[in-house]
């Protein structure tokens, strides 16, 4: 972890001494993201966007969406692009940690250069309408007599995965019911059509608010301050976290100097004020990770997705 | 009092001039094929960061309306629908059109598309709160209901039933292509991974209607044919209102309640309406000729669906569509938590989007009205040229959903096969309409059975699951009870 943080260091020093940098880019950014237009990906990387033309001046950033087959279709074109620095993706958790354990994914996570994470999506459990629970403690006894079912945006997504992870961890059994996307499962669950749902802050903040729904608990070390009523699954002794990130990622064998330009774009959008504030009004907590720490994280979602999925019957289900 | 003074806003000339601009952004985007509102409002995000919320959303809105009712122009002109949710209204403008009335056609489009938004928005501004609770009444087994009622209306709209189900069926099989709803395995991708979300639904339905209408064109190109004499009026009679009154009325009901209902969009709207109009009419075999109720039908619900998807959105914090899906991503940018409390804590927000839902609706009648002559100009065009262009529109509009290449061989692939469905008298309607209903029936009965524990008499005991139930049978029972009371009328005379 040091040894790469060292590099990157090294990789960010090396930056400001090359000149030659002064020359990238020279034409337009292109942002590939594997959604269709308008979800909080799409959103959060257009925010991005905005904030690097506003950041280095004379630089375009095109966002362009290429959506389909569980983000796995935009995914593959930012693995196959050309390595000149001028194509990136956003990197989301599905379809580089997940999707390829499912199958029918033209590449593996090692297949990616991982630029870097400027956002976190935390994610809670919560508590739909009717729901015969309240609060934590009475989901887990609940889900003793009968499994609760638990509404997720998609077969073998982050969020299915993410539940199903949760039940194994606390030795409870969960009935996955699977939407076209989350605001179908979030319609659902304020509907009182299913008991349970994994929800995004942003997601669940007004809902909760004005009681549509409950939260359980959130799937962090600690409690963070949206909700700072809300319990962590860590506090109630139950070894399990997940976090969903929004980073960027590029495809492998970008010349060093193009690379150490995207990695230092991401690390100074980050910081920056006013995309600090954009994106927490929109419910998502800014948080900057270099490269080699994204890395790591889609190596431990990996590992933590393929078990899920061999319990489940999925792994390689599409290859 | 009070309430009046937050409409106040909207009434800067900046502001004004926003709305006015969306609109007609949204027009031209709208009637761009490929170019759907959806993407309109998408794009255009961005551009609402600095601005206030009521401007910004405002903005998005006015897209929104104009982008819907944009694709009329194309349907009605080119046969190439320009957003899914004109598909319907190709099948009596584009006849119209043909007969030179294009003019008449595309006003009676903007005039039906105005009524609607002006019922929706009404309905918007005064019963919000009141009607958002049906949204949450659907769960799996009502909306998979929805879906076969829906469905019913192939058996009316073919005139060969046996066809049309065929055509219906294909539709259903083909939808079942991609990723499984429920669990997630790929079917019938054969490997390639551009179908892992099955057959693109745009370049599907750009292929279907327009690009085998470029065949047929293409084949009669030897023969000399009249051309179009464009009739100046854009103006429908006080005949043809009077014609189309039931279908007004209907569509902009019919689009309010589905607008309503999450999930549902425009395109099932317009499809429901249509049928219905043609259903009551007193002379349904004129509708698909060219009729105008048929076009006063499918405008006047699929503009009512705008007004009435926000109504969910505004007043539970849930998006009754796609493109208010995206518009609830501007609200969360401008600070806005979309939620039942939305109306307490900021009731100038609400009641600045109610009052832009109307003037959203009026720039785009006069925009509309305004541009009919320019629009129908385009039929002066040579055929020869313009069936190029229209090959040219395809492709460009196919390709530029979704980047994807595969989407362009479905184009073409459906063209093939729209051409052969047309030549050998199958509805390409039909199969329009399996594939809207086709995957909500299945990933909801699916949904239904899972939650139900493969029970499907507990799944379908629900009472608004029982409603569409029997409006199904009914429906498909129609012809057969119109006959025997039609029968019983000539026996007493």
């Amino acid at each position: 972890m040091t040894k790469s943080r060292i590099a990157a260091a090294a990789a960010l020093a090396a930056t400001l001494a090359t000149p030659a940098l002064a020359d990238f880019p020279q034409r337009p950014l292109q942002v590939i993201v594997p959604y269709a237009a308008g979800g909080s990906t799409d959103l959060g990387l257009r925010i991005l966007a905005e904030a690097i033309e506003r950041l280095y001046d004379g630089s375009t950033v095109v966002v362009r969406n290429q959506p389909g087959g569980g983000g796995g279709i935009g995914t593959s074109a930012v693995v196959h692009a050309r390595p000149d620095g001028y194509t990136v993706g956003a990197g989301a958790q599905g379809p580089i940690a997940i999707l390829p354990h499912v199958g029918g994914a033209e590449y593996t996570p090692d297949d990616l250069e991982y630029i870097g994470i400027f956002a976190r999506s935390l994610q809670l459990l919560v508590a739909c309408k009717d729901a015969p629970f309240t609060d934590y403690d009475s989901f887990i006894g609940s889900a003793a007599d009968k499994a609760p079912q638990i509404g997720n945006s998609g077969a073998g997504g982050a969020n299915h995965i993410s539940a199903e992870a949760f039940a194994m961890a606390a030795g409870i059994k969960v009935e996955s019911v699977p939407f076209g996307g989350s605001s179908e499962a979030r319609t659902a669950c304020i509907g009182g059509h299913i008991d349970a749902m994994v929800a995004s802050p942003a997601e669940a903040l007004g809902a909760a608010e004005s009681g549509q729904m409950i939260p359980l608990f959130v799937m962090e070390d600690e409690r963070i301050d949206l909700f700072p009523d809300t319990p962590t699954a860590v506090e109630k002794g139950v070894d399990f976290t997940w976090s969903s990130y929004k980073g960027i990622i590029a495809p492998k064998g970008i010349p060093e100097a193009e690379l150490a330009w995207l990695r230092e774009a991401v690390a100074a959008v980050a910081a920056d004020p006013e995309f600090i504030e954009t994106m927490t009004e929109m419910g998502e907590l800014v948080a900057y990770e270099d490269g080699p720490a994204f890395e790591a994280m889609v190596t431990k979602d990996a590992e933590i997705s393929r078990s899920v999925l061999e319990n489940l019957g999925l792994l390689g289900m599409n290859n | 009092m009070e309430t009046l003074s937050y409409l106040a806003p909207l009434f800067q000339l900046d502001v004004m001039w926003t709305i006015a601009l969306g609109t007609l952004g949204g027009l031209i985007i709208g009637a761009l094929p490929g170019l759907t509102a959806t993407m309109g409002v998408a794009l255009l995000i961005p551009l609402t960061f600095g601005m206030t919320p009521v401007m910004g959303l405002n903005m998005l809105i006015g897209i929104y309306i104009g982008g819907i009712y944009g694709g009329c122009v194309s349907s009605i002109l080119l046969r190439t629908p320009g957003t899914p949710a004109s598909a319907a209204t190709v099948l009596d403008g584009y006849p119209m059109a043909q007969r030179g009335e294009a003019g008449k056609a595309l006003g009676m489009a903007t005039i039906a598309s105005t009524i609607g938004g002006l019922v929706s928005a009404v309905v918007l501004a005064t019963l919000a709160p009141q009607l958002a609770g049906v949204a949450l009444q659907f769960g799996a087994p009502e909306y998979f209901a929805l879906a076969l009622f829906g469905l019913t209306i192939i058996a009316s709209l073919s005139g060969d039933i046996l066809k049309g189900a065929i055509s219906g069926i294909l539709g259903i099989l083909i939808s079942t292509v991609g990723a499984d709803p429920i669990s997630g395995v790929m079917r019938y991708t054969f490997g390639v991974q551009g179908f892992a979300s099955g057959f693109a639904f745009t370049p599907a339905l750009i292929g279907l209607f327009a690009l085998s209408e470029v065949f047929t064109q293409i084949e009669r190109i030897g023969l000399r044919e009249p051309a179009i004499t464009l009739v100046k009026n854009r103006w429908p009679s006080r005949a043809d209102m009077h014609e189309s009154r039931g279908a007004l009325v209907r569509g902009s009901i019919i689009g309010t309640i589905i607008g309503i209902i999450p999930g549902t969009g425009s395109g099932t709207a317009s499809w429901i309406a249509y049928n219905e109009a043609r259903r009551t009419s007193k002379t349904p075999e004129k509708f698909g000729t060219g009729h105008m109720p048929g076009i006063a039908a499918t405008e006047s619900a699929n503009n009512a669906v705008c007004a009435a998807a926000l109504i969910p959105l505004l007043a539970l914090g849930i998006p009754g569509d796609v493109v208010t899906a995206v518009l609830m991503g501007g609200l969360m940018i401008q600070g806005l938590a979309p939620g039942p409390l939305l109306f307490q804590t900021n009731p100038e927000i609400v009641v600045g989007i109610f009052g832009g839902t109307f003037m959203a609706t009026i720039f785009m009648f006069i925009f509309g009205m305004a541009l009919i002559p320019v629009f129908s100009r385009i039929l002066k065009v040579p055929r020869r040229l313009l069936t190029m262009s229209i090959v040219i529109f395809c492709f460009i509009g196919a390709f530029s959903i979704n980047l994807n290449p595969v989407d362009l061989y479905t184009m073409v692939g459906f063209g093939v096969l729209g051409w052969g469905m047309q030549k050998f008298g199958f509805s390409q309607a039909a199969l329009c309409i399996a594939l809207i209903l086709g995957p909500m029936m299945e990933a909801n009965f699916r949904r239904g059975m899972l939650q139900a524990g493969d029970d499907l008499i507990a799944m379908l005991s629900g009472p608004i699951t029982l409603l569409f139930l029997a409006l199904t049978a009914l429906s498909l029972c129609w012809p057969m009870i119109a006959a025997r009371r039609a029968a019983r009328r000539t026996q007493t005379n």
